[in-house]
């Protein structure tokens, strides 16, 4: 039988935003060792900071006694990296699409981090998974890109 | 060792701020109460000189953009200068380089507030 694949990886951090600084090295790390250089490995640690920031303040609604879990699989062609939680789903597509200059005249900010986590990522998508919030980020390998492919 | 302190230094009728560190959610507080200091005295000519910035996240774009409007309704502007690789490259993702005029130098920036006033976006 075969076994399912297991994260390389597995970082649980509370609720809080004091650990973002830590997610951020840990994913440059991670990033650096999956083949990414440090330029392209520093976006990827914002993705994820991003992702975190998002579970503390709407998930969990700014509780800090809450986990959060990180699981970084370093696969052959990307690096996919899984922020998990056990808070309020959001709806990604209820986030306002962003529009920098509405933004500006009507003092509105939210919504940026999904904007920077869609633009520095492949792919970034939401589940449900055994009663937890999954977002799933998924970054292509510098290697596996072909000639001029999209770069952070 | 904290993870962001924000001098700020006045010039004239420019106020400089100085983020040295990581801004994000963490840390945006301290930086949105710098920035709020100065138009608290009412000084809307503002340059956020960034050669000790490492790191900015959506946080602290929030806090630039949440004040913008307030700064340039009362003829001033936030000017960048000095933006590392890592955070020109997170300005130029969100498309902030097209809200915010950004100058290689602090001394470049400051001496745009005295070609004649021009604010608002930069031109293309």
């Amino acid at each position: 039988m075969r076994r399912a694949p297991r994260p390389g990886l597995v970082l649980r951090v509370p609720s809080r935003t004091e650990f973002l600084a830590l997610v951020r090295d840990v994913t440059r790390r991670m990033a650096e060792v999956a083949g990414f250089d440090p330029a392209q490995a520093e976006p990827l640690a914002l993705a994820v900071d991003e992702a975190v920031t998002n579970v503390i303040e709407h998930a969990y609604a700014g509780a800090g006694d809450r986990a959060i879990e990180l699981r970084y699989w370093d696969e052959a062609d990307d690096l996919r990296i899984d922020v998990v939680d056990d808070g309020a789903t959001v709806d990604p597509r209820s986030i306002p699409q962003v529009d920098l200059e509405r933004y500006a005249s009507e003092r509105r900010t939210g919504g940026l981090g999904m904007h920077l986590m869609a633009r520095i990522m492949d792919s970034v998508t939401f589940r449900r998974a055994a009663r937890r919030n999954v977002c799933c980020l998924v970054k292509r390998k510098p290697a596996a890109l072909p000639a001029g492919g999209r770069r952070p | 060792m904290s993870e962001l302190s924000v001098d700020t230094r006045e010039l004239e009728e420019v106020v400089l701020l100085y983020p040295h560190g990581f801004i994000n959610a963490h840390t945006v507080r301290l930086f949105e109460g710098e920035i709020q200091k100065a138009l608290d005295r009412r000084q809307y000519n503002i340059v956020v000189s960034c050669g000790g910035l490492k790191y900015i996240a959506s946080a602290g774009l929030g806090a630039l953009m949440g004040v913008i409007e307030e700064v340039r309704t009362n003829g001033g502007d936030i000017r960048i200068a000095d933006l590392n690789e890592t955070v020109r490259n997170i300005f130029e993702i969100l498309g902030f380089n097209h809200l915010y005029r950004i100058f290689p130098s602090e001394l470049e920036a400051i001496l745009s507030f005295r070609e004649g006033g021009e604010t608002g976006t930069p031109r293309a």
